[in-house]
């Protein structure tokens, strides 16, 4: 179900933003797109709501894997009452951070898959956000010959990539250690 | 700037946050405890509106953290977020 009032939606995330930036301190401009406009055109993300930041304090936003995109993307949707499995539907990004970490998942699973089909062994992926899950399973589309489903609850949870048929009852899943300077 | 490095703006930056996800945003309060290196904040929420601003395994607290988090940072001088029950003091 799309968001119901865009506009409604947009002057909340607006004033969160206001907040930041004038009791907050933090230097930043930003751009609210909602509706058919803010969809992404490589179609990874399922987003209605984008807003785009700039400005000196930017890099902020994408320290630590880009936690505190992912905060405010969290508080925003708790705002505008979004149920748990609907908050894909509004993104915060700076400096191109998600535009480049989409091919950054890209990238890996291609190495995942060449991996994959060289020892005929599952890929277990570090453990991500919902978000990044999604845009991993979408970028295996493109291989017929490999399998994904995540693993692990909460925060821990993580993609692996399976042989096509691979029995997976057979194999007990743990996730890759987390990559350095990555934190949740 | 020194505007900035008042407390009472981060007292407010949180209650606004806090207004914004709860359903009564009348019993919203948020005190500044004074530290040597550190303010802790201390919000009081409806009792029904304690889960709202916990969330589901904490998540919409750690995600003021890391709001707060972000803003110490620019201010030089750390605040933290205790979030108040009236029965228990904090739950995660």
């Amino acid at each position: 179900m799309p968001i119901e009032d865009y506009r409604g939606a947009a002057e909340k995330i607006a004033s969160l933003l206001k907040t930041l930036t004038t009791l907050g301190g933090l230097r930043l401009k930003y751009r609210i797109t909602a509706g058919a406009g803010a969809a992404d055109p490589d179609g990874l993300e399922a987003r209605e709501i984008y807003v785009e930041m700039a400005g000196p304090d930017a890099g902020l936003l994408t320290q630590r894997g880009g936690e505190l995109l992912r905060a405010l993307e969290h508080v925003a949707a708790k705002m505008i009452r979004l149920e748990n499995e609907e908050h894909d539907k509004i993104s915060f990004d700076a400096n191109n951070f998600k535009a480049l970490r989409a091919q950054e998942l890209k990238l890996a699973a291609q190495t995942a898959a060449d991996k994959v089909r060289e020892t005929g062994q599952p890929y277990c992926f570090a453990p991500m956000s919902s978000r990044e899950r999604r845009m991993l399973h979408l970028a295996f589309r493109g291989f017929e010959d490999i399998e994904t489903s995540s693993s692990g609850e909460g925060l821990q949870r993580f993609v692996v990539a399976y042989p096509e048929g691979y029995d997976q009852r057979k194999f007990r899943p743990a996730p890759q250690a987390m990559a350095r300077g990555r934190r949740r | 700037m020194t505007e900035l490095e008042r407390p009472d703006n981060m007292q407010q930056l949180v209650t606004e946050i806090a207004k914004a996800l709860v359903d009564d945003p009348s019993a919203v309060v948020v005190e500044a405890q004074e530290g040597d290196e550190s303010t802790v904040l201390r919000l009081h929420v409806a009792p029904t509106d304690v889960g709202k601003v916990i969330g589901k395994q904490g998540r919409t607290a750690r995600s003021m953290r890391t709001i707060l988090g972000a803003v110490s940072m620019k201010h030089h001088h750390r605040y933290t977020l205790d979030i108040i029950e009236e029965d228990r003091s904090e739950k995660e």
